[in-house]
């Protein structure tokens, strides 16, 4: 009872139906029972099969001509009437299927069921998408890219018409629904176990807070990457469990205190958000006199930074209502203006600043006072925010040394927190190393590759079937092995590993002859053909042998002295 | 009163009662069975079952079950009439008791359509 559709179909029709039914009876009984002529000129009675007959081809206006006989006058009356009666019966119930084939309930409810079809023949990992828009769409392409699928609800028409245009390979499923809606939900199918995780990242705070709830409750142990702005709730998010909370500001300040800290560590973070390469040039802030222009939620938060910092701030905002709530510290270096133009750029005295932040929601405005400042003073540091993305962007000038994109953020954190989860925990665990060991990292990963890879090693049955099933049988298997290489006994792959992620604990930088356990997590940085051979050492019975007993497998010798059993 | 109820009711009844007009008499002699008779069954039998179309019930489904049972049943009845009689050129009495044979399996489906029915009625408080 679950396919609706045919059951809106049948109540529908229920009337049409019996119009039909009704019209027929009359006319096949008033032609069964009115005498007509045969050829020979004797009285006879049409047969109810030929009544039928006769009705349903003239019904349906196909109309055979008078069979079996020509007709008598009385039966032509007859005719006459039912053909009126039985087309008009037929025409109804034909518009009324017609009509109800455009009815939008019914198109709604077929979309439905194409969609719950969908998600039940999806037997690959997905994340579940809650809105789209120019972020989650950047999202759904990186999961694809990364060989995980992606399902959408969105409540937009208009959007959904627009993610089928897009055309994404393989096809992105979408229900037209409230994302809030535990139905939704469930169609989209929350508690598959292919659901890898459910992605909310709306504007508002509250519903974010709200599909979190629902979510939770429908499946406890979904993952879920939520977005907050504000602590309170990043706590009340924290307390329902989720696990990935991304507050795009927090990212900032903490980045930002990174870049005036510890710009190394910063390096390593973005470059495994995939946000930078290791060979671009990288932020790194100085110490000097700072202006920024904006004191919204960003400029809220890197204005503590920079504080606890004891850096030398001003600020400039134009909006008076965001100025009500200001601490008493904060009023001596928070001014209100009218405008952000060359006058009260001059007046927070940009010509002897260092730096310049600027950070509004108006992009237009963030550029021109970016070219300002730089004619004011070409010697200081733009950092601006940027926040529409678009193919081509505007903000790609010399005039501005760094952009700050908190949609870029987001997007990064959300994938690699989905695709990489251990490498979320590396950089949560970022904190824990020196700027050092950072530096350090990123030269022997430099060393490895310009570009090297990440990726991680699931010591599962299902993702590496040998190491997992050796690792079973007592041998003493070590990190040393994964950078064994396949072709040379003497030679090493050029292999970083950053992190072993077990369930008692995880393991920053172990060392080579760090043990390697059942179900755990490695995290690895190298090159292709280190990633090529550890992938097949790690599921083939061969290669196995050979980079860890550095010498092929011998059938004639194992087949006689066979001790252990070989499972 | 419900007039749906009324409505319903009247031709679930109605389509067991023409049917076992038809069936009742001697399996072999199609004089006793009229054609029209059948033809009557046939109609209401089909009016109810279009009557029970749409209910997502489970007795609504059950019960859809077993008319839709006795309409295939008396038309197929109705379709050995037609084929016999053009074919045959007679009704003889082994068509005749095929026929009404038919229509008697039809007769138990529509008695267990009324007694479902009844029950459903009689359970409900309405």
């Amino acid at each position: 009872m679950k396919n609706s559709s045919l059951w809106i179909i049948l109540q529908r029709m229920r009337t049409p139906f019996l119009v039909i039914v009704i019209t027929y009876t009359i006319s096949i009984l008033g032609m069964a029972i009115i005498p007509g002529i045969d050829n020979n000129g004797n009285t006879y009675h049409m047969s109810i099969f030929d009544a039928f007959y006769f009705i349903t081809y003239t019904a349906t206006t196909i109309g055979f001509g008078e069979i079996p006989y020509t007709f008598t006058y009385p039966q032509r009356m007859w005719v006459s009437f039912s053909i009126y009666f039985d087309v008009l019966g037929w025409f109804y119930s034909i518009g009324s299927l017609v009509a109800l084939l455009q009815d939008k309930l019914f198109i709604q409810e077929l979309a439905k069921n194409r969609f719950k079809r969908q998600i039940n023949n999806l037997k690959e990992k997905y994340i579940l998408v809650l809105g789209y828009n120019l972020i989650t769409s950047e999202i759904i392409k990186k999961a694809i890219e990364s060989g995980i699928r992606a399902v959408v609800i969105e409540k937009d028409q208009a959007k959904v018409h627009e993610l089928m245009l897009e055309n994404f390979t393989p096809q992105v499923p979408v229900l037209n629904a409230d994302a809030y809606n535990p139905q939704a939900l469930e169609m989209a199918g929350i508690n598959s176990i292919y659901c890898k995780a459910v992605v909310s990242l709306f504007q508002d705070d509250a519903l974010n807070l709200r599909i979190a709830l629902t979510a939770k409750l429908l499946n406890p142990k979904v993952r879920l990457a939520v977005k907050a702005t504000t602590q309170s709730d990043v706590e009340n998010l924290q307390d329902f469990g989720v696990d990935i909370i991304e507050n795009p500001f927090d990212i900032i300040a903490s980045q930002t205190n990174k870049a005036l800290n510890s710009h190394h560590l910063l390096r390593l973070e973005r470059w495994i958000y995939g946000s930078i390469k290791l060979t671009d040039p990288f932020m790194k802030f100085p110490v000097g006199k700072y202006v920024m222009c904006g004191f919204g939620r960003m400029g809220e938060v890197i204005y503590k930074v920079l504080k606890e910092n004891n850096l030398e701030v001003k600020c400039i905002e134009k909006d008076a209502s965001k100025l009500k709530y200001l601490k008493e510290d904060e009023k001596n270096d928070v001014s209100y203006v009218e405008s952000y133009d060359k006058k009260s750029l001059i007046n927070v005295g940009v010509q002897d600043a260092k730096y310049i932040v600027i950070g509004t929601k108006n992009d237009t405005t963030n550029l021109s006072v970016a070219l300002t400042a730089k004619k004011l003073n070409p010697n200081i540091t733009t950092i601006v925010r940027e926040n529409e993305m678009e193919d081509f962007s505007i903000f790609q000038t010399d005039k501005i040394d760094h952009i700050l994109m908190p949609s870029r953020i987001l997007i990064d954190k959300t994938i690699n927190a989905i695709i990489r989860p251990s490498a979320d925990l590396f950089v949560k665990n970022l904190d824990t190393l020196s700027d050092k060991d950072a530096q350090g990292i990123i030269k022997t990963l430099l060393e490895i590759d310009n570009e090297p890879i990440l990726f991680e090693l699931k010591v599962t049955k299902n993702e590496s079937f040998e190491l997992y099933k050796r690792i079973g049988k007592k041998l003493n298997v070590t990190l040393d092995l994964l950078r064994q290489s396949l072709k040379d006994k003497d030679h090493l792959n050029n292999v970083f590993i950053f992190m072993i992620y077990r369930k008692s604990g995880e393991i920053m930088l172990p060392s080579w002859d760090e043990k390697l356990h059942k179900d755990d997590v490695v995290l690895i940085g190298c090159d292709k053909n280190a990633l090529e051979e550890i992938e097949l050492m790690a599921n083939n019975f061969n290669e196995f042998e050979f980079a860890f007993f550095g010498k092929e497998y011998s059938v004639l010798k194992n087949l006689f002295s066979k001790t252990q059993d070989n499972i | 009163m419900n007039l749906d109820k009324v409505i319903s009711g009247f031709f679930i009844i109605l389509a067991m009662t023409l049917n076992f007009g038809f069936f009742y008499g001697d399996l072999a002699d199609i004089g006793l069975h009229d054609k029209y008779e059948l033809f009557a069954a046939i109609v209401v039998n089909v009016i109810a079952t279009i009557l029970k179309l749409g209910d997502r019930t489970q007795m609504g489904s059950v019960l859809l079950a077993t008319s839709l049972v006795a309409v295939i049943q008396l038309i197929a009845a109705a379709s050995v009439w037609t084929i016999g009689i053009n074919t045959v050129g007679i009704i003889d009495s082994g068509l005749s008791s095929i026929i009404v044979s038919l229509s008697g399996g039809a007769l138990l489906a529509n008695i267990t359509s009324v007694f479902l029915y009844i029950g459903d009625t009689l359970k409900s408080r309405r």
